[in-house]
C-alpha cells in the first residue's frame, strides 16, 4: 500500500521563507519551488501550513473533514494549520469496490472503510522522514526525537517545525512500513471533530459546481425528448429562438445515457447513440436560455420505449412475482421441499416499491471550456473516472488532453456518478468555441434524471409450533441494476445470473432460517437507472423485516423478543437489537405504538458488516398518527468522527423518511411524469422526527456507514402501523390512509 | 432594462431583461453566489434572501418588480439576529452538502426577527418552505433554539 511514485515537488508557488538546514541546499530551494509534497497525500509550506490531498468529493456525508483527520492523526499536524485540497491523477487514490481494476471514485460508503488503512501510512511516512530530517540536523537519532502538532522535538528539547523541515525531509527517502500508531495514542481520531467545510457552507462562500465562473463563459439550458428512448426529429422554430434576447446557438445534443459499463471496468457506461435526444440553446445569461430553451418547438420520435407506463411495469412485477421460473441466489437446507409438503399452512405475504429518484438540492450542471482540442471541466462530479472515460468516448477526445475540477457537490446520492450532464456541457462548449456552464433546471433534472430501480417481492413461509420459521421462500423481481448497468457484478448460476443489490438484506440476512430459498427475476425496462443510497437495501429489507413481523404478529410474540431468539447466535446483531430496545425502554414502557427493526448492511464484495437496529415510535398527531422518534443503534466498528458519524444517522433517517412516505416516480409515453418538488414532495422540517442515536464501541476497523441507517425505517413505521390498527401495508410510499388513527 | 438595486447596502445598478428572476440578477450580474438555485418555482428555498426583514423566494420573483425593496443576501448579513443564526450554524455544524444553507440561514434570521423565542411549532412553519434533501433538520432545529438564547443573554 505504499505509494510507489516518485516524490514530486508541486505546488508552485512564491518562494518560501525556509530555514537553511546544516548547509545542505534543499531541492525545494535550488528550483525554487516553494511547497515541498512529502507523500502523494502531504504537501507542507515553509510557513508551516499542511495540505492534505483528499481524494473522493464531497458530497455531504463528511469526507473533506474525515479523511484529512486520519492523515493528521498520524502525521502528528497541528490541525489548526491543515488545508485540504481535492486531488486526482495517481494510483494511490484509486479504490477498487470489488475485484476489479481500481479508479477514482466516491460510492458504496466505502471512502472511509478502504482509506482508514491507506492513509495512515502516508501520514506515519511523512512524521518518520521529518523526525529523521531533524535528527539528521541535530546530529542525533531518530529515537531520540519526537513528533508534537507540527513540531519536531529534539533530545534537549530543542524545536523544529514541519514548515522548516519539509524541504529537506522531501529530498530522504521514505520507509516502506513505518510503524502506525496504536490506538491509544490517537490525537485526532474518535474525536467529534468540526467540519472543516462548516464555515465556508454557512457565509455562502462554499464553491459548487453551479458557482463556477469562467471568463467569457455562456450558459445552457435544455429541452430533452419525453421519451427515454426518443429522438429529436425537428426543431421548428430554430430561427425564431436565435433572434431571442441574448441567444447565441442552438445546440443538437447527441444522446447519452447509461449503460453498461465496457468490461473489466467498474463505472457506468455511457453510450452515445446516432440520435440525438436533446437541445441546448446557449446564450449571454443563464435566464436567457432557459427562456428560449421553453420556447424550443420540438419534435420527438418516442422510440422503441414509447409506451413504457407505470401499468405496464407494474404489470411486469405482478407476472414475475408468480412466475414459475426463477434465478435461485441462496438455497439452504429443504425449503421447496418443506413447502411443498405443508402447502396448507404457507403464510404468504406481496409488496412492490416503486422507481424513485436522487434528487439533489444542486441540480446537475457542469462547466466546460474546449479549445483547441483540450477540455477543462468544473462541476459536481462524484466518480472523476467514469466522467474522464464519457467524455473520452462520446467526444473522441485524448484523456491526456482533459482536465477536471471537481467541486463541492449540492448532494448526489449516487445522481452526480453518471455524467451525462457533463458530457452535454463538453458538447455545447465545443459547438460554441466558449466555455458554457449547463444547468439542467429541476424539470429537467427530474424528469430526465436517473432512477432508482423498483421492487416487487414474493414470501413464503411455513412455521414451527411456536411459529418461528422452518421454510422460508423470499423472491424479489424488478428491474436489475446490475443487469442493467454492471453485469460483471452478476453472480452467475446454472439457472441464469442474479443481482445481489436486488436482494441486499435477505440473501445475507442473519435470522436463523434452518431452510432457505432466495430467488429473483430480472424485468428489464428501458428506465435510466443508477446505484441511489441504500442502493437496493431500502426495497429489500423493507419486504424482508415487514415478512418478519408478520410471522412475529401471527405466532403472538413480542416483535423483539421474535427477533432477539433468531438471532441468538450472532452477538454482535443481538447486540445492536439490545441496545436499541434498552434506549427505547421497550420492556420497560409498553403501550406505545412502535415497531423494531435490525439489518446488517454488508459492504459490496463483503467489504464491511454495519449493524443496525432502530425503534420508531409514532405520536398522535389530530387524527393521524406522525412518526415522532427514532432510535437508531448502530455498530460501525471504529468511529474516526463522532460528529459526522452521527451526522449521517440523523440525516440518513430522515432521507430514508422521504423514500418511506414520500417518493414515487410514475411513468407515461415513455417517460418519467414528475418534473419538481410539487409532485415529488422533499421532507420537510415539520415532519423531522426527533433522532436518538447510540453508537456502540467497537474494535473493529471503520465499517461503511454513509448508508447503512436508510433500509431499517420504513418496515419499523409499517409495523408500528400494523400494531396500532392491524392493518398489513405492502407498499411504498406508505399509503397516506395508512396513519390515520382508529375510530 | 437599467435597474438600480439596493442590495447588502449598496446601491446597485445592472442592465437585465426585466423578466429575469431576482436569483439570477445576484448570481450573474452581481457575483453574489451564495443564493442558490433549487427549483425555479419557490417550492424548496434555496434561494431564499431578505427584502426588509421578510424572506422572500428570490428564483420567482422578477427584478423588474423589485421596486425600491431593500434585499439582503446571505453574503450581506448583519445584525444581532443574523450574527446569532450564523454563530449557531458553525457551532452546530449544521450542513452537510451545505446547498440548501444559505437559504436555511435566511429564514432563521427572518423567524427570529420576527419570534424572539420561537417554538417548534413555531419553527415548523416558518421552516417547512425550505428543503434539505440530507435531511440536517435536527441541527436547524437546535440552531435556531440555540441562537434564540444567544440573543436573550447579555449584549
Amino acid at each position: 500500500m505504499t505509494p510507489a511514485l516518485p516524490r514530486r515537488l508541486l505546488f508552485a508557488g512564491t518562494a518560501g521563507l525556509l530555514v537553511p538546514l546544516g548547509g545542505v541546499p534543499s531541492r525545494a530551494q535550488s528550483t525554487g519551488v516553494a511547497n515541498p509534497e512529502i507523500t502523494d497525500w502531504i504537501v507542507i509550506a515553509p510557513d508551516g501550513e499542511i495540505t492534505l490531498g483528499l481524494s473522493q468529493p464531497e458530497v455531504g456525508q463528511g469526507s473533506y473533514t474525515v479523511l484529512p483527520q486520519i492523515l493528521a492523526d498520524e502525521l502528528d499536524a497541528d490541525w489548526q494549520r491543515v488545508k485540504v485540497r481535492f486531488v486526482t491523477g495517481r494510483d494511490a487514490y484509486k479504490i477498487a469496490f470489488k475485484n476489479e481494476p481500481a479508479v477514482q471514485k466516491e460510492g458504496a460508503s466505502m471512502s472511509t472503510t478502504v482509506l482508514y488503512a491507506r492513509l495512515r501510512t502516508p501520514g506515519a511516512q511523512a512524521r518518520e522522514v521529518l523526525i529523521r530530517a531533524a535528527a539528521g540536523h541535530w546530529k542525533v537519532t531518530a529515537g531520540q526525537c519526537r513528533a508534537d502538532k507540527g513540531v519536531v522535538v529534539g533530545p534537549q528539547g530543542q524545536r523544529l517545525s514541519y514548515g522548516a523541515l519539509a524541504g529537506w525531509a522531501a529530498r530522504l527517502p521514505l520507509a516502506a512500513s513505518p510503524p502506525l500508531k496504536d490506538p491509544a495514542q490517537f490525537a485526532l481520531i474518535g474525536k467529534p471533530l468540526a467540519r472543516l467545510d462548516t464555515v465556508a457552507k454557512c457565509t455562502g462562500a462554499a464553491v459548487f459546481g453551479i458557482d463556477v465562473v469562467v471568463p467569457g463563459m455562456l450558459y445552457g439550458a435544455i429541452q430533452s425528448a419525453p421519451s427515454f428512448t426518443g429522438s429529436l426529429t425537428a426543431i421548428r422554430n430554430e430561427a425564431e429562438i436565435l433572434k431571442l434576447p441574448g441567444v447565441r446557438a442552438v445546440v443538437r445534443l447527441p444522446a447519452v445515457h447509461v449503460a453498461n459499463e465496457e468490461p473489466g471496468s467498474q463505472h457506468p457506461g455511457i453510450t452515445q447513440g446516432p440520435r440525438h435526444n436533446a437541445v441546448c440553446v446557449v446564450a449571454d445569461r443563464f435566464w436567457q436560455a432557459k427562456r428560449a430553451a421553453d420556447a424550443l418547438d420540438l419534435v420527438f420520435d418516442p422510440g422503441a420505449g414509447g409506451d413504457l407506463s407505470t401499468a405496464k411495469i407494474d404489470g411486469l412485477l405482478h407476472t414475475a412475482m408468480m412466475a414459475d421460473k426463477a434465478v435461485t441466489a441462496v438455497e439452504t437446507g429443504r425449503p421447496r421441499e418443506i413447502l411443498q409438503e405443508r402447502a396448507a399452512s404457507i403464510v404468504e405475504r406481496r409488496f412492490t416499491v416503486p422507481h424513485v429518484t436522487h434528487a439533489p438540492l444542486e441540480p446537475v450542471n457542469a462547466t466546460a471550456s474546449w479549445k483547441d482540442g483540450t477540455l477543462e471541466v468544473w462541476g459536481p462530479i462524484q466518480a472523476v473516472a467514469a466522467c474522464q472515460d464519457a467524455i473520452v468516448a462520446s467526444l473522441g477526445i485524448k484523456a491526456e488532453a482533459i482536465r477536471l475540477n471537481v467541486t463541492f457537490l449540492g448532494g448526489s446520492f449516487g445522481r452526480k456518478i453518471v455524467p451525462d450532464y457533463v458530457v452535454q456541457a463538453v458538447h455545447a462548449s465545443k459547438a460554441v468555441g466558449r466555455p458554457v456552464k449547463l444547468i439542467r433546471t429541476r424539470e429537467q433534472d427530474l424528469r430526465h434524471g436517473i432512477f432508482r430501480v423498483n421492487a416487487g417481492g414474493r414470501f413464503r413461509a411455513v412455521v414451527d409450533q411456536r411459529g418461528y420459521p422452518l421454510a422460508v421462500q423470499a423472491r424479489v423481481v424488478g428491474q436489475s441494476l446490475f443487469g442493467a448497468t454492471r453485469k460483471s457484478w452478476l453472480d452467475q448460476t446454472p439457472e441464469g445470473a442474479w443481482d445481489e443489490s436486488m436482494v441486499d438484506g435477505i440473501y445475507n440476512q442473519d435470522y436463523r432460517l434452518p431452510n432457505f430459498l432466495v430467488e429473483t427475476v430480472d424485468t428489464p425496462l428501458p428506465v435510466p437507472v443508477y446505484f441511489m443510497r441504500s442502493v437496493g437495501s431500502t426495497a429489500a429489507v423493507f419486504f424482508w423485516e415487514s415478512f418478519i413481523s408478520e410471522l412475529a404478529h401471527r405466532a403472538g410474540i413480542d416483535q423483539y423478543d421474535y427477533r432477539r431468539e433468531l438471532l441468538s447466535d450472532n452477538a454482535l446483531a443481538r447486540r445492536v437489537l439490545d441496545a436499541v430496545a434498552e434506549a427505547a425502554q421497550w420492556k420497560a414502557r409498553p403501550g406505545v405504538v412502535r415497531g423494531i427493526s435490525y439489518n446488517c448492511y454488508v459492504g459490496r464484495g463483503g467489504r464491511f458488516r454495519t449493524y443496525v437496529a432502530q425503534v420508531v415510535e409514532l405520536a398522535p398527531a389530530g387524527d393521524r398518527f406522525a412518526v415522532k422518534r427514532v432510535f437508531c443503534a448502530v455498530d460501525p466498528g471504529l468511529v474516526v468522527n463522532p460528529n459526522t458519524l452521527t451526522a449521517q444517522i440523523q440525516g440518513g433517517i430522515g432521507f430514508a423518511m422521504t423514500t418511506a412516505l414520500l417518493s414515487r416516480i410514475t411513468f407515461a409515453n415513455g417517460g418519467a411524469e414528475q418534473s419538481n418538488f410539487l409532485d415529488y414532495p422533499l421532507l420537510a422540517i415539520d415532519g423531522m422526527p426527533e433522532i436518538v442515536p447510540i453508537i456502540l464501541p467497537s474494535d473493529r476497523p471503520p465499517q461503511g456507514f454513509g448508508e447503512v441507517v436508510l433500509a431499517p425505517l420504513a418496515p419499523a413505521i409499517a409495523q408500528a402501523l400494523l400494531q396500532a390498527s392491524g392493518r398489513r401495508i405492502d407498499s411504498l410510499p406508505l399509503p397516506v390512509e395508512a396513519f390515520r388513527r382508529p375510530a | 432594462m437599467k435597474l438600480i438595486l439596493r442590495i447588502n447596502g449598496a446601491t446597485r445598478q445592472v442592465e437585465v431583461d426585466g423578466d429575469t428572476p431576482l436569483l439570477w440578477v445576484l448570481r450573474e450580474e452581481l457575483g453574489l453566489l451564495g443564493t442558490k438555485f433549487g427549483c425555479g418555482a419557490a417550492f424548496c428555498g434555496a434561494c431564499t434572501v431578505l427584502m426588509g426583514d421578510v424572506p422572500v423566494r428570490s428564483c420567482s420573483l422578477p427584478v423588474s418588480a423589485l421596486g425600491d425593496g431593500v434585499v439582503t443576501t446571505i453574503e450581506g448579513i448583519a445584525g444581532r439576529e443574523a450574527m446569532a443564526v450564523q454563530r449557531a450554524w458553525i457551532a452546530g455544524d449544521v450542513p452537510q452538502c451545505g446547498y440548501c444553507q444559505s437559504g436555511q440561514i435566511m429564514g432563521a434570521i427572518a423567524l427570529l426577527k420576527a419570534n424572539k423565542r420561537p417554538t417548534d411549532r413555531d419553527i415548523d412553519q416558518a421552516m417547512s418552505g425550505n428543503l434539505c434533501r440530507c435531511a440536517t433538520y435536527v441541527r436547524i432545529r437546535e440552531a435556531i433554539h440555540a441562537a434564540a438564547r444567544d440573543l436573550e443573554g447579555p449584549r
